[in-house]
């Protein structure tokens, strides 16, 4: 059990480890904070503004889709640019265990940048009479959570198939906004079957879900198997590398 | 056909084992057979000029590629059926030494020790005796980016060697050091070489001289020559060595020596200097050492590090390594001219 865990807490600690000691990490989520926190004190700090989190989930959800990628961009484009990939590859670890390493330590990150989300709900509970529905909040910051897996992984796959750490973002970003489009927009112009079929793959519908308070297990399984199929998706690039 | 699922060892000796390996690169038939073996304990140099094929058989050895045909086992796991068994039995440099930038020295070595699966409880003592090892414990605390190019192959090679593996695969390990890292460098590869067995790729002659046991050149894609690096009888055995920048004029004349030089990038050099009989009578004056050291100053270039050369093995390689390359170039050449004679004679007919 060890040695299947060790390889994945080596290159997920190296990782996270790389986000933290570089000024980045901090100053994005500082940025995240600061920008949260301004919307929370317009949308619902103010006087007579109701005591939910509505609205900072709301541009939660756009920062999470631009600094999910933004994060996992450098994941494997960094080490393909620098070399160390080589020392990735030739070392006694598993692909999937490379992949699972890397996206673990997007998901750990994401997770430390929500958690200022935590100090927002505490404010808005100090302030607001009657007190905030707890429910909507707790199912709004793991819908935050379960999005920002899904943009790590999908982050995580275009690092491994580009040197590119600027393509990789855009390709992520783009590939999120066209899955939007296609899930929520073009459902109305089709036929009704390939609409629904559509449809069913959304992810703001089920973001929206969330925002009302409605964990369904459904959609919590959705998230985790769009997560898991990038993560596996980036074992069989690496994989590929050594054969092509 | 392939030994599926073997992963014990195939020979108590042969800790690596290439048998035919293929690689292609889109229609580019990059590596076309290559076979060698290499004993336990023993020191190969692969040699071989750019685009021979060097690197892609020495990363299908390290596990980073995958041959497209054929087989390599390394201490007896073969890296297709036991690729995990495999890699933990090699410790890899791979060319330029890449190191992670934002990591201190220690971190790095610690990071592939984890990485390698060395027990945590081992792990310290492990990192601290692989960095006393590479002699660079004193920067175990300095980021790797901020170190010179010398200390940080040295800490890649820490890195490599920390999880104790039996073969040590290094591929261009002096590339870009300068005379003083280079010499450094050779000592510590001949160190490690002592317990381990070691290929080493390169194409400075003079390092896989010095040493390794046996060589094996690649040209083509193909091995061309396997043979051991022996003193060739009559072809003078260096007894001086000088590192520095030449002056001006043409070749430098030193009475009773033969001198070579070779040039190592940024401006330095390498003068060696063999005696021009092989009966050992010493020449009258200063010693050779000397001769060479004041014709070098003589002509207004600047010495760096003079010495006597007590590890010399003569100057056999670079002749090996030219004909053979030209013996395979002569022998493509008359292949194409007996394809062309043949189809000019099918034309006519």
């Amino acid at each position: 059990m060890r040695s299947l865990v060790g390889p994945v807490v080596a290159v997920g600690a190296r990782e996270l480890g790389a986000l933290f000691r570089l000024p980045v990490g901090w100053i994005v989520i500082a940025l995240f904070a600061c920008l949260t926190g301004a919307v929370l004190s317009v949308a619902s700090l103010t006087t007579g503004s109701p005591a939910t989190m509505r609205g900072v989930f709301g541009v939660s959800t756009l920062l999470v889709i631009l600094i999910g990628p933004a994060v996992s961009m450098r994941f494997l484009s960094e080490e393909r640019r620098t070399g160390t990939l080589e020392i990735v590859l030739s070392s006694p670890a598993a692909e999937w265990q490379i992949a699972l390493g890397k996206y673990a330590a997007g998901l750990v990150f994401v997770a430390c940048m929500l958690s200022v989300m935590l100090v927002h709900a505490a404010v808005l509970r100090g302030v607001s009479e009657p007190r905030p529905d707890w429910g909507p909040v707790a199912a709004g910051l793991l819908s935050m959570l379960l999005l920002g897996s899904v943009c790590v992984s999908l982050g995580l796959l275009a690092s491994a198939l580009t040197e590119s750490q600027t393509l990789a973002f855009l390709g992520t970003v783009l590939s999120l906004v066209g899955w939007v489009l296609v899930t929520n927009v073009v459902p109305n112009y089709v036929p009704a079957w390939l609409g629904d079929a559509l449809a069913s793959a959304s992810v703001s519908r089920r973001i929206d879900d969330f925002a009302r308070g409605v964990i369904d297990t459904g959609h919590v399984a959705f998230f985790v198997s769009v997560s898991g199929l990038f993560v596996w998706l980036v074992s069989i690039v690496l994989g590929v590398r050594r054969w092509a | 056909m392939r030994d599926i699922g073997r992963s014990g060892p195939s020979s108590v000796e042969e800790m690596i084992a290439v048998d035919k390996i293929h690689r292609w690169y889109g229609r580019t038939h990059a590596v076309r057979g290559v076979s060698l073996g290499v004993s336990r304990g023993e020191v190969l140099g692969l040699l071989g000029p750019n685009g021979a094929g060097k690197s892609s058989t020495i990363r299908m050895i390290a596990g980073v590629l995958e041959p497209h045909a054929g087989r390599v086992s390394i201490a007896g796991h073969d890296t297709m059926t036991a690729p995990i068994a495999a890699r933990r039995s090699l410790g890899y440099l791979p060319e330029s030494a890449p190191v992670y930038n934002e990591m201190s020295a220690r971190s790095f070595v610690l990071h592939r020790a984890a990485m390698a699966g060395v027990p945590r409880r081992e792990r310290r003592n492990r990192v601290d005796a692989a960095l006393e090892r590479c002699r660079v414990r004193n920067v175990s605390k300095q980021r790797t980016g901020t170190l010179s190019k010398g200390y940080r192959q040295r800490v890649a090679l820490a890195g490599a060697i920390v999880h104790g593996p039996p073969v040590l695969v290094l591929d261009e390990p002096t590339n870009g050091l300068d005379p003083t890292q280079l010499r450094e460098a050779r000592s510590l590869i001949a160190e490690l070489a002592e317990d381990r067995t070691v290929l080493i790729c390169s194409h400075v002659l003079g390092e896989v001289e010095r040493i390794c046991g046996r060589v094996v050149i690649i040209g083509g894609g193909r091995v061309l020559a396997d043979e051991p690096v022996r003193h060739q009888p009559g072809a003078g055995c260096a007894v001086a060595e000088a590192f520095g920048v030449d002056g001006e004029g043409g070749p430098l004349v030193v009475p009773g020596l033969k001198v070579s030089t070779e040039p190592l990038g940024s401006g330095w050099t390498r003068f060696t200097g063999s005696k021009v009989t092989d009966d050992g009578a010493p020449l009258p004056g200063q010693s050779a050492v000397e001769r060479l050291g004041a014709a070098i100053t003589s002509r207004g270039g600047r010495l760096r590090l003079l010495t006597d050369r007590p590890d010399a093995v003569g100057g056999s390689l670079e002749s090996l390594f030219v004909s053979v390359l030209e013996s395979a170039e002569t022998g493509a050449e008359d292949a194409e001219g007996q394809v062309g004679e043949q189809q000019a004679g099918e034309d006519s007919r």
